[in-house]
């Protein structure tokens, strides 16, 4: 996978994981009745992002961060499908769960591939680019978000991101040409 | 690579298609204002044209599915809404259509706020009768709790309907007044929704007028007495409020009064008649959100009130402004607890005995009270489930608890034990609240209820229009 393509790949995910954020806080919310079972939901989601980070990094090393990322955008997918389903606490556990792991996948991936660039001295130069147009996307499409939802409900909008995904797993499996 | 992408896309589609149909089965939870009874429902339908509400009823008839209507869902017992019915949301059939200034009379569609009636007639210097002290309410809703407020000179909010048009459990739409299926107009109005869908209204409106705030400070001994011969003799007072202290230290014995007296000159009226909005109000919100944690907040609370209110004295302010009071500052969102309203009527008369065993109750049990404002309305039975049985004050109680059965469970033995001494003092309650009253209680404030569920009965044979209240009390 070239830089170019990877930047593709991660400007669309993560743009698409800032959308659904907020709107997700606000549906956990309304599922849980207690400011401990929204503790709980978080604090899942942490730790087992926290504990499956050693098994990742193994098996990012053996099946490359391709595939690890193709994991994370076809997951994600599952995982938007589910969201707009969810009214009990314990089926939001799950999904933190879910999301935890995911979550430590994209991640890990992410720093991976970027370190495994040997080019060193420009690193911190690259890193800024790279962030740049990450948070560029993100932003934008954020803001687009907060006029489409008036158009939208909350459940379309989760199924439009899980469509987004499945078009990031396409910039990820297509071959290396763009 | 060709083959990667068509195995996504098809698992996707399979994926997002299973995911629909599962969405469309989900359960809708409903709950209203009281957040003390979530019901899982059929489905909401939002009413747009009359044709439209007609189509849904029929077919409810032909599925014997049950109906509810709701409007603001500000009643609290689940009376906008059945265990697997059909929730009829009227709150975008709000147009106003018909309006008549030189003959004071106003035609709304039943979804339609009292906001929306303010906004359309206060450029003519005309005012509502009889609304409640919020501006947010629905016409309908109002009318089929049969509100009441500020005003001290009309009736109760049946006083001033001119007449409606239904939507009848057989789908048919009737007109409904005094003189043309008048039988229904009383059962209809403070009837709770269940004798059909209330499509719009003809209310009778009165000037609007510029008032002087008088407010003061008053001993709950003297209240009676100042009420009858200084408010209710000066015929200048039109609308009234007062507040009884829910402070430790002053326990329902420090009160202050607010009356809105007719200014003479009335000319300066237009300097006052752009219409309020609701402020942010942070400082009351926060006080209010101190008194609910502490003994300590609701003194504090109590004295700067006081000095709040009592320092408007000599304000000016128009008819349709004293109506619409704040509401943004009860807000409240707390995950494990919520505020619920109590409202109990006493004949003027009673009031002092009343209060001095309301104490007893409130100093002996665990209640967290935040708020009691006193109004009064005029004897008013012409509705079959009146509250107004003679001239009475009536008390709002604001209360916070939480939302847990065993929560509910102690309010209820609270608020059984403050309706018993209300109707110890030939008192009655208010009904659009959470059922905490027992059975006996409401047949001994509501002596034609059982009529009233007759009736419905025989209008409703096949109970096509339910709610929770019916549920509770109709046995």
């Amino acid at each position: 996978m070239n830089f170019r393509k990877f930047l593709i790949a991660q400007s669309i995910l993560i743009a698409a994981g800032s959308v659904v954020f907020p709107f997700y806080l606000l549906l956990i919310k309304n599922v849980g009745d207690s400011y401990s079972q929204f503790g709980w939901a978080y604090g899942l989601f942490t730790l087992t992002a926290a504990f499956s980070y050693p098994i990742i990094g193994r098996l990012g090393d053996r099946f490359g961060d391709k595939k690890m990322l193709l994991i994370y955008t076809l997951g994600m997918a599952a995982v938007m499908l589910l969201i707009p389903l969810l009214y009990e606490v314990w089926q939001v556990y799950v999904i933190q769960i879910v999301m935890g792991i995911l979550g430590a996948v994209q991640k890990n991936t992410e720093k991976a591939f970027l370190a495994r660039n040997k080019d060193t001295d420009n690193a911190a130069t690259r890193m800024g680019n790279y962030h740049l147009y990450i948070s560029l996307w993100s932003g934008i499409a954020i803001i687009l978000t907060g006029y489409l939802i008036d158009f939208l409900t909350i459940a379309s909008l989760f199924y439009f991101i899980s469509f987004v995904y499945i078009i990031a797993s396409f910039v990820i499996v297509k071959r290396e040409k763009i | 690579m060709r083959k990667s992408i068509i195995l996504i896309s098809t698992f996707y589609v399979m994926g997002l298609l299973f995911s629909l149909w599962l969405y469309n089965q989900k359960p809708i939870i409903m709950e209203d204002v009281g957040q003390l009874l979530p019901t899982k429902i059929k489905e909401v339908h939002g009413a747009t044209s009359e044709a439209e509400l007609q189509k849904w009823v029929k077919k409810s008839i032909t599925n014997g599915e049950k109906i509810s209507v709701a409007g603001m869902q500000h009643s609290q017992g689940g009376h906008t809404y059945y265990p697997n019915g059909v929730v009829i949301d009227m709150k975008n059939y709000n147009k106003i259509l018909d309006y008549n200034p030189n003959e004071k009379t106003i035609t709304v569609q039943s979804g339609a706020t009292w906001d929306d009636v303010q906004k359309k007639i206060n450029p003519d210097k005309l005012a509502i009768r009889v609304m409640q002290s919020q501006s947010i309410f629905t016409i309908g809703g109002s009318i089929s709790v049969n509100a009441h407020g500020r005003d001290i000179r009309y009736g109760s909010l049946i006083d001033t309907v001119e007449s409606f048009r239904l939507l009848n459990p057989e789908g048919d739409i009737i007109n409904v007044s005094r003189t043309e299926n008048s039988e229904l107009f009383p059962l209809v109005i403070g009837g709770y929704g269940l004798f059909g869908i209330i499509l719009d209204v003809t209310l009778y409106l009165t000037n609007d007028e510029l008032y002087q705030i008088r407010s003061k400070n008053i001993d709950y001994l003297d209240y009676p007495d100042y009420f009858q011969t200084e408010v209710m003799q000066n015929e200048d007072i039109r609308l009234h409020i007062a507040r009884l202290s829910v402070a430790p230290d002053t326990l329902l014995r420090e009160m202050y009064v607010t009356d809105y007296e007719l200014v003479e000159n009335q000319e300066t009226l237009t300097n006052y008649s752009k219409l309020k909005k609701d402020t942010l109000a942070a400082p009351q919100k926060f006080m209010l959100g101190l008194s609910r944690y502490s003994d300590w907040g609701k003194n504090l609370l109590w004295e700067l009130q006081n000095k709040l209110y009592v320092g408007q004295d000599g304000n000016y302010i128009t008819r349709n402004n004293a109506m619409r009071g704040d509401s943004k500052f009860m807000e409240y969102d707390n995950p494990t607890k919520t505020e619920i309203l109590q409202e109990y009527f006493v004949p003027v008369d009673e009031l002092i005995p009343y209060l001095d065993d309301l104490r007893t109750v409130l100093e002996t049990e665990e209640l967290n009270l935040l708020n009691i404002t006193v109004r009064y309305v005029n004897k008013d039975e012409e509705a079959v489930l009146s509250y107004a049985k003679e001239d009475m004050f009536a008390l709002v109680l604001l209360i916070n608890q939480g939302r847990s059965k065993k929560d509910i469970q102690n309010t209820e033995k609270v608020i059984q034990k403050m309706i018993d001494v209300t109707l110890k003092h030939d008192g009655s309650y208010y009904l659009p609240y959470y059922s905490y009253p027992t059975q006996s209680q409401m047949d001994e404030a509501y002596p034609r209820k059982k009529e009233f569920f007759e009736q419905k009965k025989q209008y409703d044979p096949n109970e096509v229009f339910m709610n929770l209240f019916y549920k509770e009390y109709s046995q």
